[in-house]
C-alpha cells in the first residue's frame, strides 16, 4: 500500500474488500455448482418437459356397412377449434371463458364447463372447444394467437351418419366419455382420457373397441407461448376396424316406411334369416338422428333438440325392439303350444281340448273371441282360439308355463349384439312376487298367462327368436348384426417403440343353437297352424302371398280393460312370422302400439318385408336406387 | 494526455485491457446464442469497438485533470438525469430511464452518471488529510451522492439506484470510517431489511409483483410459475440445464430461442452462458471476473494518491457488487432487478461506462510512479 495512513489502516480495509468480493464470487460458484452439477439432470427435464409436446391425431372410427356393401355410417374431417391446457392450470381460466364465447358464439355456460373437463386431464392434453368451425372461427382463433396461443385449429374426423333416421337405433352414436364413464368399471384402466370419442348406444357401443382406431401424435417443440416451432416425429393412428352389418338396407328401409305409414306410427319391425340369427332389417319407430348428438353436443340448438329427444314422451330414443317389453297376445301360444305337446299336455293323437267360449275362474268370466267348440291344437292356432289355451293352461300349470319360458329363453337376453337389451318379463319372474303378496298363484293368473296377458311382457326381439326357433324345428339362433370386421394393416415397423401391430379381420362367430327338442309330428302340427293362419282361413287370411307360404301368428295385446281400449289405451297390434312355412328364409316381427287387431295393423306390415324380400330375391331390381348409388 | 512513447506503451496495463476485452468477447458469442436471430451481437461488437477507444482516451489522459474537472461532469451528469424527466426522455416498461438526443441517439443516464459521481466524491475525499471519518466528511458526501439518486429514483429505476451504494460504502470504507459503524451499519441492514419488508406488505407499500418476487427466491415452488416468480424459475431452469459442459444439440432449442428465457441478451446473459457453456463456461467466467478485481485491487494498492485509489475501489466495488447481484438473481437466490452484468449484458451504455470506468483505473496504474 503506498498510501499509508496509520489510523485509518487502509492496506487492510482493502484486503477486507478483496476477501470479501472473493466471497461472493465463491458463493456464486457453489450455487453454480448445486444447480448444474447436482441437478443439472432435474433442471434438463424440466426444460424438455415444457418445451415437448405430443399432439393427438385422433383416429378415424371403422365405417359401417350394410350386408352388401353400402355405407351406413362413416367418418369426415372437419375442422374443429381446440384447446390445450397448459398455461390454463394457473391462470384463471374462468376471465377466458367470456372472451372465448364471444369469440367463438358459443355458450358461456358450454364454456365453463369444458374449462372444467380441461382442468382434470394431464398437462399438456387439449380439448375440443367447438366443432365444426367456421371460416370466422378460424379467422378469430389466428388473429388472437398472441392474445390465446391455448387455441388451434386442427381438422379431425367426425362421425358423420348418412341416412339420418334409418336404423338409428341399431347404429347408436358417437360422443365424448363422461365423467362418470371414466369412473366406471368398463372405462377404467383402459387409458381413456376426458375428451375421447366412445361409442354411445348401438353397434357403435358394442363395438366400440374395433371400431374406435388408435390415436397417433405429433411430438412438436413450442416455445414458451405454446405455439409450434418445429415437428420432431409424427406417429400415424391407425384406423379403426369397418364393420360390415348383416342389415339388408332395402328391407330396412321397407321396415320404416311401413312404422311411418302405419296408425300410430310407434312400433317395430324386425326381420332375421331364421338359418342363422343375422338381423336382415331392425326399425324402431319413432326414430331420432344421431347426428344430433355427434354435431350439436356443443351448440345451443344441437342441445336443445337432444333435451327433448329424452323429454319426448313417444321415447324416440328407445330401440323398441329390444328395449320395449309388451304383452305378447295371442303370439305367446305359439311357444305355449310347443311348450304344452313337449310337457304332454296334449299329444298329436288328442290335441284337443274344450272352447266353451270363455272360461270362468271363481265369479270371472274370461271370454273368447267366438266359440270353437273343441278344436284340435292347428285349428285353436290358425284361428287364436282363447278357450282352447285357457284351458291348455291350466293343464300345464304355472309350472309348465315357466319351463316353456325357460326352454325358449325367455327368462334371458336373447344376446343379440347391441347393448341395453331389456329381459322378459314371465310368470317367472313374478312367481315370488306374487306368492309373497297374494299367499298363492291363483288360476285366473294362470289363464291370463297362457294368453300373454298380465305378468308376461316380452320384447319383440325375443319373440322373433322363439318362433324362428319353431320354423327352424328347433334349432334357436342368437340374433345378430355382425356379419364382419375388415382386418386393418400395422402402423410402423416392428420393433419400432411406435408398432401398432395389425388388427384381424374376423366374422360372427356362430356359437350351437339352443335345441328344442319335439317329434317331428309335433312340429308338423304346429306348423300347420301357423300356416294355416295365413293360409287357410285363418286369422290373417289377408295377408296371404300365393306361391310364398307365410307361416305367422296375429296377437292383439290387450293394453286396458275391455272397454276402455280406445285412444292411447287401444290395443298392441302383433305379426310374427316366417316364410316359406316349411323352409323358412327369413322371419319378421311387426308390433304397432296401439293400433288394435294385429291382423289389421301388424300383418300388412310384415307382409310389405316378404314382397321387399322377394322382389329382390327373384332378381327384380331393387326398390332402392337412389341409396344404392352412395 | 500521455503521449503513446515507448514508457507510455510499457505502462500500460495490457493484463487489464486484454481480461476486459475477453470477457466482452465471450459475452457477444453469449449475446448471439441468446437471440442468434436479432442483431444484438453485431451492435454489441460495435459497442465494444466504441467503449474499447473510449477507454484508451481515458486511460491514457492523467486522472488527476479528469478529477479536478470533476464538478463539471457532476453537473453535466445531473443536466442528462433531469432531462430523462422532461418529455426527451423516452419511456420504456413504465420506467423514464432513458434519454433520445439529436446525433448521440438513445441513451441511459444513470448508467454514465456512475462516473462523475465516482470523481466527484474522490475529489472530495481525496482531498483530505488521514485520520477518522467526521460526521461533517460523511454528510457532504452523502449529499454529492444524493444528487445523482435522488433523480434515479424519480425515473424510477431502482435497480440501477442500487448500484451506486457500493461507491459510496467504498469511499466511506476507505475514508476511515470506524469500523464500529460499519458492524452497526451491517447489523442495522440485516434488521431493517426484513422489518421493512414485513412492514411494507403490512401497510401495501410492497407490491404484490414485489412480494411474489421475493417468495419466488424463498420458495419457488409455490409460488405461480407463470406470474411473477416466472422469471426466476425459468432462469434457474436455464443455468440448471446447462449442466457440467454446456447444452449439446441443437441451439434452436435453448430456453431463451424459445423464449422461455426473458430479457436473455440483458438482465439473463448469465443464464444464457450457463445454459450454452454450462458450469466450466461459469466457472470460468467468474475466475476471468476475481482475475479482473484482483488486478484492480493491486493497481489501487500502487496507485500514488488516494483520490486515485478511492476511483480504482470504488469501481471494483461497483463492479463486484454488479455481478453478484446479476448473478445472484440469474441463479435464483437474489430478487429479480434490473442490474446488467458488467461487460456481459448487451447495452452500448452499460458497455461504454464499464470501459470508461476501468480506463480510469488504467489510467491511475499508469501513474503510479509519477508524484
Amino acid at each position: 500500500m503506498k498510501i499509508h495512513d496509520q489510523v485509518q489502516n487502509l492496506g487492510a480495509r482493502v484486503g477486507a474488500i478483496q476477501v470479501i468480493a472473493f466471497i461472493l464470487l465463491a458463493l456464486l460458484g457453489a450455487r453454480l455448482y448445486y444447480l448444474q452439477v447436482v441437478n443439472g439432470e432435474y433442471y434438463s427435464d424440466r426444460a424438455e418437459n415444457q418445451r415437448i409436446r405430443l399432439i393427438p391425431i385422433p383416429a378415424p372410427r371403422g365405417a359401417i356397412f350394410d350386408r352388401k356393401g353400402r355405407i351406413l355410417v362413416d367418418s369426415r374431417p372437419i375442422y374443429n377449434v381446440v384447446i390445450s391446457n397448459d398455461g390454463l392450470k394457473h391462470a384463471s381460466a374462468a376471465d377466458k371463458a367470456s372472451d372465448y364465447a364471444s369469440g367463438l358464439k358459443l355458450e358461456p355456460q358450454f364454456v365453463t364447463e369444458r374449462l372444467s373437463v380441461l382442468k382434470k386431464q394431464n398437462e399438456f392434453e387439449s380439448l375440443v372447444l367447438k366443432e365444426n368451425a367456421t371460416i370466422e372461427d378460424i379467422a378469430w382463433v389466428e388473429a388472437h394467437s398472441l392474445e390465446f396461443p391455448e387455441l388451434r385449429v386442427e381438422l379431425q374426423p367426425q362421425r358423420n351418419y348418412p341416412l339420418g333416421t334409418t336404423l338409428a337405433h341399431v347404429l347408436g352414436y358417437v360422443g365424448e366419455i363422461s365423467p362418470k364413464q371414466l369412473e366406471s368399471d368398463t372405462y377404467k384402466d383402459k387409458g381413456f382420457r376426458p375428451g375421447d370419442i366412445i361409442g354411445k348406444g348401438g353397434l357403435e357401443q358394442y363395438y366400440d373397441e374395433y371400431l374406435r382406431g388408435r390415436p397417433g401424435y405429433k411430438k412438436v417443440i413450442v416455445d414458451s407461448r405454446g405455439r409450434v416451432q418445429s415437428e420432431l416425429e409424427t406417429v400415424p393412428p391407425q384406423s379403426g376396424q369397418d364393420l360390415v352389418t348383416t342389415i339388408d338396407l332395402d328391407l330396412q328401409l321397407t321396415a320404416e316406411d311401413q312404422l311411418a305409414k302405419s296408425v300410430t306410427k310407434r312400433g317395430v319391425v324386425v326381420a332375421m334369416d331364421p338359418n342363422t340369427g343375422e338381423i336382415l332389417a331392425m326399425a324402431s319407430a319413432p326414430s331420432f338422428d344421431p347426428n344430433i348428438f355427434v354435431k350439436g353436443a356443443s351448440t345451443p340448438e344441437g342441445r336443445k333438440q337432444i333435451a327433448e329427444y329424452w323429454k319426448d314422451e313417444t321415447r324416440p330414443l328407445l330401440n323398441r325392439a329390444i328395449q320395449g317389453r309388451y304383452p305378447p297376445g295371442s303370439t305367446w301360444k305359439i311357444p305355449e303350444s310347443v311348450g304344452a305337446l313337449q310337457e304332454g299336455a296334449i299329444t298329436v293323437a288328442h290335441s284337443n281340448v274344450l272352447c266353451g267360449g270363455g272360461i270362468t275362474i271363481g265369479n270371472k268370466h274370461t271370454r273368447c273371441m267366438g266359440n270353437h267348440g273343441s278344436p284340435p291344437l292347428d285349428i285353436a292356432i290358425t284361428r287364436s282360439c282363447d278357450g282352447y289355451y285357457y284351458r291348455l293352461g291350466l293343464k300345464m300349470g304355472i309350472e309348465g308355463i315357466i319351463k316353456m319360458v325357460e326352454t325358449f329363453g325367455f327368462d334371458k337376453r336373447s344376446g343379440i349384439d347391441l347393448p341395453n337389451e331389456k329381459v322378459p318379463q314371465t310368470p317367472k319372474t313374478w312367481m315370488k312376487y306374487v306368492i309373497k303378496h297374494e299367499g298363492k298363484w291363483s288360476d285366473i293368473r294362470t289363464v291370463y298367462a297362457s294368453i300373454g296377458q298380465d305378468t308376461v311382457v316380452v320384447t319383440p326381439i325375443s319373440m322373433l327368436r322363439a318362433v324362428s326357433s319353431v320354423g327352424m324345428r328347433g334349432k334357436e339362433y342368437i340374433p345378430h348384426f355382425l356379419k364382419e370386421f375388415k382386418p386393418i394393416a400395422a402402423v410402423g415397423e416392428e420393433g419400432d417403440p411406435n408398432y401398432i401391430p395389425a388388427r384381424p379381420g374376423f366374422t360372427f362367430q356362430h356359437p350351437e343353437p339352443t335345441l328344442i327338442e319335439l317329434q317331428p309330428a309335433q312340429w308338423d302340427l304346429v306348423l300347420k297352424g301357423m300356416w294355416g293362419v295365413v293360409n287357410a282361413g285363418g286369422t290373417a287370411g289377408s295377408i296371404r302371398i300365393p306361391g310364398f307360404d307365410i307361416a305367422g301368428k296375429t296377437g292383439t295385446a290387450q293394453v286396458a280393460e275391455v272397454g276402455k281400449d280406445t285412444g292411447k289405451n287401444k290395443d298392441h297390434s302383433w305379426f310374427v312370422s316366417f316364410a316359406p312355412a316349411y323352409k323358412p328364409e327369413m322371419s319378421v316381427i311387426a308390433l304397432i302400439e296401439n293400433s288394435g287387431f294385429g291382423a289389421a295393423n301388424a300383418a300388412p306390415a310384415v307382409k310389405a318385408m316378404y314382397e321387399s324380400y322377394l322382389s329382390r330375391r327373384d332378381g327384380a331390381p331393387p326398390a332402392t336406387q337412389e341409396v344404392a348409388a352412395r | 494526455m500521455v503521449a503513446l512513447t515507448e514508457r507510455g506503451l510499457r505502462d500500460f496495463d495490457w493484463q487489464t485491457a486484454v481480461l476486459a476485452i475477453l470477457i466482452s468477447f465471450f459475452g457477444v458469442w453469449q449475446i448471439h446464442n441468446a437471440v442468434p436471430s436479432e442483431s444484438y451481437w453485431s451492435k454489441q461488437i460495435f459497442g465494444i469497438v466504441v467503449a474499447f477507444i473510449a477507454f484508451l482516451v481515458v486511460a491514457f489522459t492523467d486522472y488527476r485533470r479528469l478529477i479536478d474537472a470533476a464538478p463539471i461532469f457532476y453537473a453535466f451528469g445531473l443536466l442528462l438525469l433531469l432531462l430523462v424527466l422532461t418529455p426527451l426522455g423516452v419511456e420504456i416498461n413504465g420506467q423514464k430511464a432513458w434519454v433520445r438526443l439529436p446525433l448521440v441517439g438513445q441513451f441511459q443516464p444513470s448508467e454514465f452518471m456512475k462516473i462523475p459521481t465516482v470523481l466527484m466524491l474522490a475529489k472530495y475525499f481525496g482531498a483530505r488529510k488521514s485520520g477518522v471519518l467526521t460526521l461533517r466528511e460523511a454528510l457532504i458526501g452523502s449529499t454529492i451522492f444524493a444528487g445523482p439518486l435522488a433523480l434515479i429514483m424519480l425515473e424510477p429505476d431502482a435497480g440501477q439506484a442500487i448500484t451506486y451504494f457500493p461507491i459510496l460504502a467504498a469511499m466511506f470504507f476507505l475514508s476511515g470510517i470506524k469500523i464500529r459503524y460499519v458492524v452497526i451499519g451491517t447489523v442495522l441492514a440485516a434488521v431493517m431489511v426484513p422489518t421493512a419488508y414485513i412492514v411494507g406488505v403490512k401497510t401495501g407499500k410492497i407490491k404484490r409483483y414485489q412480494q411474489e418476487r421475493i417468495l419466488a427466491i424463498i420458495d419457488p415452488d409455490k409460488v405461480d410459475p407463470r406470474g411473477y416468480g416466472y422469471h426466476t424459475i425459468q432462469s434457474v431452469i436455464t443455468v440448471g440445464k446447462g449442466g457440467i459442459s454446456g447444452i449439446k444439440g441443437d441451439p434452436e432449442t435453448s430456453q431463451s430461442v424459445l423464449k422461455f428465457l426473458p430479457e436473455p441478451q440483458t438482465d439473463f446473459i448469465f443464464a444464457v452462458t450457463a445454459e450454452n457453456t454450462g458450469f466450466i463456461g461459469c466457472v470460468s467466467l467468474l475466475l476471468a471476473y476475481a482475475l479482473l478485481l484482483s488486478r484492480m485491487i493491486a493497481s489501487a494498492r500502487q496507485a500514488s494518491d488516494r483520490a486515485g485509489m478511492l476511483v480504482i475501489m470504488s469501481v471494483v466495488c461497483g463492479l463486484a457488487f454488479q455481478i453478484f447481484m446479476n448473478v445472484g438473481m440469474a441463479l435464483g437466490f437474489l430478487p429479480v432487478i434490473g442490474v446488467p452484468l458488467p461487460l456481459m449484458s448487451a447495452g452500448l451504455s452499460a458497455i461504454l461506462s464499464t470501459f470508461v470506468a476501468i480506463g480510469f483505473v488504467v489510467s491511475v496504474r499508469m501513474r503510479r510512479f509519477v508524484n
